[in-house]
């Protein structure tokens, strides 16, 4: 009934607009005083040049700093601002000294000599005890460090993992305060690039135990010998990293004091921090380029150092144990396709090997030393590979393949994408498993997969890190590939002193991850990313920390 | 007074005094003469029938694929120019070609665009840069492609993402430190739209290669809806996606509407302690987590992994989203049972069923009606909102809610991946909800005869 409104009726509406005017205006008006009180928690902006401080954000929190133990990426870079171990990178991914000012790699061991001048932020001096503490203790199975592998280098590590020695039996001592000396199990030319990693770090005993067992876990918690020093952790919102006044060089730390103001996951509000002027850097996913390019900005790009892959399982009862079955998955498949045109991230290179483009050879990068067979995209010749495996399994039909992905967006376009390649060029059925990042990897050690969407990242510099990952003995070898040959050849790659044959050990891995089908390669992770034009110096890295302000500075000059 | 036997007669016939000068309507009849007068909802109704045409018909009129990924044209927004030049079959390059300052090598297509350049003076290696704006004098160059850092390579061959339209690609100098400098040199590009042969037949565009030739021209694939990230056809995904909605909406409210009418007229017919327990079980069910169940059914149900979560959720919400009908019929029952008409039926020696069936449940079919239209759009939430957050349908199965999820990612740039399949959630929820309002006014008995 379309009723004409009254003259009463339309007094009463004017009420209500009144009274809707009204309730709005004070909706806007809270909602204002929210945003005041959250923004005053943060002042300065992206870049004080005033008080010489910076404001950035994290991705996530680390879920504690007990370097023994920390394992993620965040961990890593707040570890990497607020400690320091024997060696450590300079600005352009170079070894440089930390604690120890020099040292020596034999075959049987190796040698450092500790700095005078190094001290932790309780004003102790760092000795080679600390060391010998904190290496006995990653190896202590009590400590259960998911990564004690990384130091089985070193003389009975292993075995004291297992809980077959007793920790002092670890081949490591200080002689004096300012000699360490390592022994080894085995020749290990690359000692060096290890001890720059976290679990190498140093640990001050009497501190240790004064904590109760909260090592790590606050800021007070620590005590740091980096050329920053943790003032503040408000857990999972804010961190305070000042310059640390005690530390023995002046070669980098030059910004006093680093806000980091903002935990967050979602790259749209760490955008829109940058464009309010909040943080100083930020991370740019292909959808926001268009409107970076819009705003004119200066875009810049590295390499992650992470390599990406579909890792198969060789277990019995996985079709992809077949060689046939995993040659027609790689054949039907490129790689160039999937990142130019469904990924569209220019920062990505579409990935041939297991060796990423820029680790370093004998001399010049290992890659155009041993250049790798160039991928072959060829659907006819999957199919034939397809029929082969078919007739070998004795299958009228291949049942549904299990995809295992992460259930992150890229994740999600990875799994369907293959999806989609994979029933148009070989007919197969795909069912995609999406689960949280720590699921998928349980999934993995249980080998619940035929094909999973993983990716390796380096730990330290050198070609190793990627080379062992398919030994038989390497836990992360998930899909669990054995193959003798393999194995003497990560053997020989772990021990040989000529950096030419020991190379030789690398191209031959490369190749044989080729030739077997260990993993079907698919890009190589870059960042594209916009820094502050006042920020100078920032680096994103490949090995070690993600981000790296401890080489950056303020350029008031610049404007923006 | 004497009386005659004519005038014992029955009195003939009704007298035409009251007479009746329309046509008697039944209950449904009268309220749809109501509905109908209702615009806003007899639209909401059109639309609904619409909604089924699309859901129903759609796939048998539009034979698009919805799993097909057509990767020449990704997030591709409605209505774009889809010409496109067939050229020969992509060979790799070497960087072969003419020495001179930034040009392009061959053909800029959107096959590839080639680049060559000398190294600039003082360089120590190059930067190359796509940009779709000119460099301008804040030597903003655009998304870096590609870097080397020695003169060795001078060439380099762009394939990310080229769509037909202007490019301003640059060559940076690299300092002494690897860094940036203002050292540079820019070129214009106009690339073309292109496809071969062997991709024109993949596509299912021609029959085989000799019905074109090199230098032909063809139309690309239709998408009147746009494609999503991965070149799916939005159109063939929508109707997909419907589907999933609408039968989970349909399907589900009508179950546990049924059940819940069943339930609620038992308890409120019997009354008395049967009552009081099935209340109290109903309040029990009431309480049960609806998500938590919904997990707890897609394990029992032994769902794996990549396999339709669609089965546990119906199930979930048949046996967990009952009671708010049973109440409300028990509370109508109750009323009804002690209605006067009721009562003489009664005394007239109805029996049971024909209580039930003749007096009680009509008069509640109201009520019950309303309810399933107003749950239809709930169960279209919970459906969206559970394959929103993951719990639903399986991938490349999609969803109304799975494909706004996606949508999200890549709201600013290509907003039509979140606009429609959100736009007919809207829509779809918005009509249910007029239509149930409609035909609650047009089958409140007390509104009878008032419009």
């Amino acid at each position: 009934m379309n009723a004409q409104p009254s003259r009463t009726n339309f007094s009463a509406l004017r009420q209500l607009a009144l009274y809707v005017v009204f309730g709005l205006a004070a909706v806007v008006w809270l909602l204002g005083l929210a945003a005041n009180s959250t923004g005053s928690a943060v002042t300065g902006g992206a870049i004080d040049a005033e008080n010489d401080a910076i404001t950035i954000a994290l991705r996530t929190e680390p879920p504690q700093l007990d370097y023994g133990r920390a394992t993620d990426s965040s961990s890593l870079t707040v570890l990497f601002h607020t400690m320091e171990g024997l060696l450590t990178y300079d600005d352009e991914m170079a070894l440089i000294p930390g604690v120890a000012e020099r040292w020596e790699i034999r075959e049987d061991g190796a040698t450092f000599w500790l700095r005078e001048d190094a001290r932790w932020s309780n004003g102790e001096p760092v000795t080679a005890h600390d060391f010998v503490f904190a290496w006995r203790r990653v190896q202590d199975p009590a400590t259960a460090s998911a990564y004690a592998f990384i130091m089985y280098p070193v003389k009975n590590a292993e075995a004291i993992n297992r809980g077959d020695l007793p920790r002092e039996t670890l081949g490591v001592r200080a002689v004096g305060d300012r000699i360490l000396e390592v022994e080894f199990e085995q020749p290990t030319p690359y000692f060096d690039k290890l001890v720059a990693f976290v679990t190498f770090y140093p640990i001050n005993e009497a501190f240790f135990e004064s904590t109760g067992g909260r090592f790590g876990a606050d800021a007070d918690m620590l005590l740091y010998n980096g050329p920053y020093l943790m003032t503040e952790w408000v857990h999972s919102a804010s961190m305070r990293w000042e310059r640390n006044p005690d530390y023995w060089g002046d070669h980098k730390g030059f910004i006093d004091t680093i806000n980091v103001g903002y935990i967050t996951q979602d790259v749209n509000s760490r955008l829109n921090l940058f464009k309010d002027g909040q943080i100083a850097d930020t991370q740019l996913v292909p959808q926001m380029l268009g409107e970076a390019m819009e705003r004119r900005w200066q875009i810049d790009r590295s390499m992650d150092g992470t390599v990406f892959f579909l890792q198969l399982n060789f277990r019995d009862g996985h079709v992809t144990a077949n060689k046939n079955f995993r040659k027609a998955l790689l054949l039907a498949q490129d790689p160039v396709e999937f990142v130019y045109k469904a990924l569209k991230e220019p920062s990505y290179m579409p990935a041939v090997s297991l060796f990423p483009y820029w680790i370093r050879g004998a001399e010049d990068y290992f890659r155009q030393e041993h250049p790798p067979i160039p991928h072959e995209y060829n659907v006819a010749k999957a199919r034939e590979h397809l029929e082969l495996a078919r007739r070998e399994l004795g299958l009228e039909e291949f049942p549904p393949i299990h995809l295992l992905a992460d259930d992150s967006p890229l994740g999600s376009i990875s799994a369907e994408y293959f999806q989609a390649v994979y029933a148009r060029n070989l007919g197969l059925e795909m069912r995609i498993d999406k689960q949280i990042f720590k699921q998928r990897l349980a999934k993995m050690d249980a080998g619940e997969f035929d094909i999973v969407v993983s990716g390796w990242g380096p730990d330290y510099d050198d070609a190793l890190t990627f080379g062992d990952l398919f030994s038989s003995w390497n836990l992360n070898n998930r899909g669990r590939y054995t193959s003798p040959e393999m194995d003497a050849l990560v053997r020989i790659a772990q021990s040989e002193l000529d950096p030419v044959r020991r190379m030789e050990a690398f191209a031959q891995i490369q190749d044989l991850v080729q030739e077997d089908v260990v993993i079907v390669p698919m890009y190589e992770r870059g960042w594209s990313f916009v820094v502050d034009p006042r920020l100078k110096g920032f680096k994103r890295r490949a090995v070690g920390p993600e981000v790296d302000y401890t080489y950056a500075w303020i350029d008031e000059q610049a404007a923006d | 007074m004497s009386y005659g036997a004519a005038d014992f007669l029955p009195v003939s016939g009704q007298r035409d005094v009251h007479g009746i000068s329309r046509p008697s309507l039944s209950y449904l009849q009268d309220a749809w003469l109501r509905l109908k007068a209702n615009r806003r909802a007899l639209a909401s109704l059109y639309l609904v029938l619409g909604l089924l045409f699309f859901t129903i018909a759609g796939p048998w009129i539009w034979r698009v694929d919805s799993a097909v990924q057509d990767l020449d044209q990704i997030s591709q927004p409605p209505g774009v120019d889809r010409a496109a030049l067939i050229v020969p079959d992509y060979q790799s390059w070497d960087g072969a070609g003419e020495a001179g300052p930034l040009h392009v090598v061959g053909d800029a297509t959107s096959q590839s665009v080639r680049l060559k350049w000398d190294a600039l003076p003082g360089a120590n290696g190059h930067r190359v840069y796509r940009n779709i704006f000119p460099v301008g004098p804040e030597l903003a160059y655009g998304m870096p492609l590609a870097e080397f850092f020695d003169n060795t390579i001078l060439y380099h061959e762009d394939r990310l993402d080229l769509r037909p339209g202007r490019y301003f690609y640059s060559v940076v100098a690299l300092g002494e430190d690897g860094a940036v400098t203002a050292n540079y040199e820019s070129l214009t590009v106009d690339v073309r739209r292109v496809t071969t042969l062997a991709e024109a037949v993949d596509r299912g565009l021609i029959e085989n290669e000799d019905q074109l030739a090199v230098g032909d021209s063809i139309e690309l694939q239709l998408h009147p809806l746009g494609t999503d990230y991965l070149g799916r056809d939005m159109l063939a995904r929508l109707m997909a996606g419907a589907r999933v909605s609408l039968f989970i909406g349909i399907v589900a409210p009508a179950l546990f509407v049924l059940f819940g009418v069943v339930f609620g007229a038992a308890a409120g017919f019997v009354g008395g302690r049967v009552d009081q327990f099935m209340m109290r079980f109903a309040d029990f069910v009431v309480a049960l987590p609806f998500l938590l169940f919904m997990i707890l059914f897609k394990i029992a149900f032994g769902i794996g992994p990549g396999e339709s979560g669609v089965m546990p959720m119906l199930v979930a919400m048949v046996v967990l989203l009952w009671p708010a009908t049973a109440r409300l019929v028990r509370g109508q029952i109750l009323q009804l049972r002690e209605a006067a008409y009721v009562q003489a039926s009664q005394l007239l020696g109805a029996r049971t069923n024909y209580l039930v069936l003749r007096h009680m449940l009509p008069n509640t079919l109201g009520v019950v009606l309303v309810t399933l239209t107003f749950e239809i759009p709930k169960a279209i939430f919970v459906e969206a909102f559970l394959s929103f957050i993951g719990m639903g349908v399986a991938p490349p199965t999609p969803s109304w809610g799975s494909m706004s999820n996606e949508g999200i990612a890549t709201m600013l740039t290509t907003p039509h991946e979140l606009i429609f399949p959100a736009l007919f959630i809207s829509i779809t929820v918005l009509a249910f909800n007029l239509l149930g309002d409609g035909l609650r006014d047009a089958l409140d008995a007390r509104m009878r005869n008032a419009g």
